[in-house]
């Protein structure tokens, strides 16, 4: 039976098209897919059906009637409860409390008897602590009843998250993204709660993740968004194989470059003395050892290692989440690396506050570009040049980008998408940078503007401008980058030239889609030198040879892995695939 | 349980304190619990609810008002004044609450500290709310009946703070009683994630309205009594000043704890008052004179160094320090009694 159903539902924010005709159905008792790439419109729909935002057009019949115009708490009343992708949890509550609220508000307490202490109000009270105690239970967090919720790591908020959902005998659970932040362990331990959790609530749910392995292992049904639109669905092995799926998430390798377009030339001439101070190409300008860094409990990055050589071009790719925007920041100083070091052009640069930073030479382009939005064109170049200190014409960077010259009045937030990326790069460049970073370059960006943004880049090496970029059209990114960094779970899965993960698409398809689900429990991924996939087509080449790219197995069989390489005096890797070896014999 | 044992221990030692002291003293210790109910009503709001208001004066003024009204215009008993009182302001903290459901923070508080210096310039001061101010001499109340008996200001002082005092220690008790229930529960779901609080089944409008109908409400109480304390309503008690005040020692003694409310009513009411009598003299020949400024420079000040050395409030932290010394030593005790 249809459990809810949406019909050509649309979503505009002013100008901007967040969802357009999508139709969806969930059965009851099902777990629902969503996965899609950033921005494709996930949370929105969320949103939609939550009743946070108010859809422009379509319809939302949840159980056979129309809840388009409830508000939030009586959908809730109606029995959909969801989870928040930045926690949403309240903070200074403790655990218990938290799982009280919504179980109250489904019971229509009176306020006066409560403050009363009325004994009706003191046994609804005994038996919510009862029901919140044995939730708790079920998702494995006995003892964090006590707890403020604001004190708890994230991994186990997002728990609680799904608990408190729980508490309000929901027949749908919305989950946002409730994997982002666990490491593979956590989450293959998520995977299998939520089957429990279907099993003993009885309730269904759909599921928005970046984390494919968990979207694969966990859904009967898939649904691939992408800019707003369904883009495909279907089971999660079809949905898997689907070439525009992988086209989306990695981005469609890019025709040949048509010279249509002309090539934006830097004017070399103005700047002989920024010439005259760059590096040799070739010597090291930045290098990162063993950083880690997070935000607040959630340690997001760990043991990130990577350097730039001066003149070169290096891409930061992986799924979401894997921690690359951190490790930019992380470099810039926006936030402070708890562990490991920076060093630029040889000084170390650990600890130092950001604009000293920038005026050595280091600019870093945030995701969303960080514009004023009220400063004209001109007003915001100016700030660049006033603020490191040499009154630059602004001819260099109206130079490159012809279009702000004619725009120069405008105010910023009155520009496109892309022109708003060409005011960012246009105010990197003027701070005459040696390492430029860029994150997300392309976000919500049209494909003739990401080329010739791309094409850009291409210019900066030649002016001997080093790009650390990070970005999630990754064929794009690997056609201009000389090398690439490949993140998951917050550290460097691998390294590699661009040429090689060209070549091999199947080393980043696994840090993005995951790799199969299996059924025990134990997942074993191993590549070697890129080439073949240890579990992907059957052919095993020399086992010594071999690294394990990334391993989830429960942490006694692990460690009784490593113990036993170690005695033996061989690779883990090898160890494993021997034994998987046998155990397929 | 414990709760009551307690408000009735404080009942009976507060109600003690002012006895024997001249009627200065006296006057101050009733007007430290009108000032108390403010902040009390602050509590409710800001500390649970996570509302900004800063016109709870404004509310109390009603209050005194509708209160004034009803002895000497309508001429009738204290308790229906009480009432009338109570009434007023619950009212105008439904409408200050209409426009609370939709702004947050800083647009709340102006929104608010802007009904504040409306009703003390436009309705309190204004000669087209006569019927309701009793003109520019406000209303004198000399003598009013409760419950058939003849209350005088002049004489039946303590009485009036008698009653009062009961009915703060009562309304303490419910608030403290509110915070773990139900509806506390939800008060501090808005005030922690509004977003979360409405998806989980919370209705917003429903319980914004209510916390600052019971916040005005109760403000409304504590001012309904003034008249009969102090013998006429006048605007000047109640003028936007004091709302600040009362939102600035409400968070110096820690908005979300019920017992500030007491001690923030108390240092509102009576060190003004120990200031204007004893701060000034002669000191090394040079004579010297502390005015109600310096208590208000005080109180800036005081809030400055709150927010950095106690940032939950002088009893917010007075029991955070309290609670942390006695883990402390029940850690120490469990470690005695199981040897690992």
């Amino acid at each position: 039976m249809t459990m809810l159903r949406l019909r050509d539902v649309g979503v505009r924010f002013g100008g901007l098209v967040a969802l357009q005709d999508v139709s969806l159905d969930l059965n009851r008792g099902e777990i629902l897919g969503l996965i899609g790439p950033n921005g494709a419109g996930k949370t929105t729909l969320f949103n939609c059906i939550t009743g946070v935002v108010q859809p422009t057009q379509g319809s939302i019949y949840f159980e056979g009637r129309s809840v388009r115009m409830a508000p939030p708490h009586e959908r809730a009343r109606r029995g959909i409860a969801r989870t928040f992708q930045n926690l949403q949890l309240w903070d200074t509550m403790t655990v218990t409390e938290n799982l009280q609220v919504p179980m109250d508000a489904i019971g229509r307490r009176n306020t006066f008897s409560d403050a009363l202490g009325l004994p009706f109000s003191s046994y609804a009270e005994r038996s919510a602590k009862e029901r919140a105690r044995a939730i708790l239970h079920v998702l494995e967090l006995d003892g964090y009843g006590d707890r403020l919720a604001g004190d708890l790591p994230a991994g186990i908020q997002r728990r609680v998250e799904i608990g408190r959902a729980l508490a309000m005998r929901p027949k749908l659970l919305l989950l946002d993204e409730p994997a982002a932040g666990l490491d593979a362990h956590e989450t293959e331990r998520l995977a299998g709660l939520l089957h429990t959790v279907r099993e003993r609530f009885h309730v269904s749910m759909l599921l928005v993740d970046h984390d494919m392995s968990l979207v694969m292992r966990v859904c009967d049904f898939i649904y691939v968004l992408d800019f707003g639109k369904i883009l495909a669905s279907g089971d999660p092995a079809d949905v898997r194989a689907d070439p525009k799926v992988i086209a989306a998430y990695l981005g469609e390798a890019t025709p040949e470059l048509s010279d249509a377009e002309p090539t934006p030339q830097l004017v070399t001439g103005d700047r002989p003395e920024a010439a005259a101070s760059r590096a040799e190409p070739g010597e090291i300008l930045l290098e990162v050892d063993a950083i880690a860094a997070g935000y607040g409990h959630l340690e997001v990055i760990r043991n990130v290692s990577l350097n730039v050589r001066a003149g070169e071009v290096v891409a930061c790719i992986g799924a979401n989440g894997a921690g690359k925007t951190t490790t930019l920041r992380a470099i810039s100083g926006v936030i402070h690396a708890r562990s490991g070091r920076v060093r630029f052009d040889g000084r170390d640069i650990t600890g130092t506050s950001p604009e000293r930073i920038a005026r050595m030479g280091l600019a870093h382009i945030p995701e969303g570009r960080g514009l004023f939005p009220r400063l004209s064109v001109e007003d915001t170049l100016r700030v660049a040049t006033d603020a490191t200190g040499n009154n630059a014409p602004l001819d260099v960077a109206y130079d490159v980008f012809p279009r702000l010259k004619q725009r120069r009045r405008q105010a910023v937030g009155t520009l496109s998408g892309g022109e708003q990326q060409m005011v960012a790069m246009a105010r990197a460049i003027l701070a005459r940078p040696r390492l430029l970073m860029i994150d997300e370059m392309s976000q919500g960006l049209a494909p003739t503007i990401v080329r010739q943004l791309f094409r850009l880049i291409d210019v900066f090496r030649e002016q001997g401008i080093a790009v650390l970029l990070v970005e999630q059209f990754v064929e794009s990114a690997l056609e201009v980058a000389d090398r690439a960094y490949v993140f998951e779970h917050g550290s460097i899965a691998h390294e590699a030239s661009a040429e090689e993960l060209r070549r091999d698409r199947k080393l980043i398809s696994s840090s993005y889609l995951g790799t199969e689900a299996q059924g025990d429990g134990v997942d074993i991924e191993v590549v070697t030198n890129g080439h073949a996939n240890g579990n992907g087509n059957g052919h095993f080449p020399h086992p010594d040879l071999m690294e394990i790219v990334s391993m989830r197995m429960p942490p006694a069989l692990k460690r009784a892995l490593e113990e036993r390489a170690e005695r033996e005096g061989r690779t883990v890797a090898a160890l494993a695939l021997e034994l998987l070896e046998e155990a397929k014999r | 349980m414990w709760r009551f044992v307690i408000a009735i221990v404080a009942f009976a030692i507060l109600a003690r304190l002012p006895v024997g002291l001249d009627a200065g003293f006296q006057f101050d210790a009733a007007l430290a619990v009108i000032w108390a109910f403010g902040i009390l009503s602050l509590v409710l709001l800001t500390g649970y609810a996570g509302q900004v208001s800063l016109c709870q004066a404004t509310f109390a003024g009603v209050g005194a008002y509708g209160a004034g009204m009803t002895v000497a215009s309508l001429h009738g008993g204290y308790l229906l004044a009480i009432v009338v009182g109570v009434l007023f302001a619950t009212v105008l903290g439904v409408l200050v609450g209409l426009p609370a459901l939709r702004l947050h923070g800083i647009t709340l508080a102006m929104v608010t500290l802007g009904i504040a210096l409306v009703f003390d310039r436009y309705v309190f001061q204004d000669h087209l709310f006569d019927w309701f101010t009793g003109g520019a001499g406000g209303w004198q109340v000399s003598n009013a009946s409760l419950l058939g008996i003849s209350v005088d200001s002049s004489q039946h002082l303590l009485a009036a703070y008698d009653v009062l005092l009961a009915l703060f220690c009562i309304c303490a008790v419910l608030v403290v009683n509110l915070h773990n229930s139900g509806a506390g529960r939800r008060f501090r779901a808005i005030r922690d994630s509004e977003l979360a609080a409405s998806t989980m089944g919370v209705n917003l409008t429903r319980y914004k309205l209510l916390a600052f109908a019971m916040s005005a409400g109760m403000a409304g109480l504590g001012g309904s009594f003034y008249p009969l304390i102090a013998g006429s309503v006048s605007p000047q008690p109640f003028w936007v000043f004091t709302s600040l005040q009362l939102a600035a020692i409400g968070v110096l003694m820690g908005v979300r704890y019920v017992p500030a409310a007491a001690l923030g009513g108390l240092f509102m009411a009576v060190v003004p008052d120990v200031l204007t009598r004893y701060g000034h003299g002669t000191f090394l020949n040079r004579a010297y004179e502390i005015s109600f400024d310096w208590f208000q420079i005080a109180v800036g000040v005081l809030l400055v160094l709150q927010l950095i050395l106690l940032p939950d409030g002088v009893w917010g932290d007075l029991r955070g320090h309290a609670a942390r010394v006695r883990n402390t030593f029940r850690f120490k005790r469990a470690h005695e009694v199981t040897p690992a």
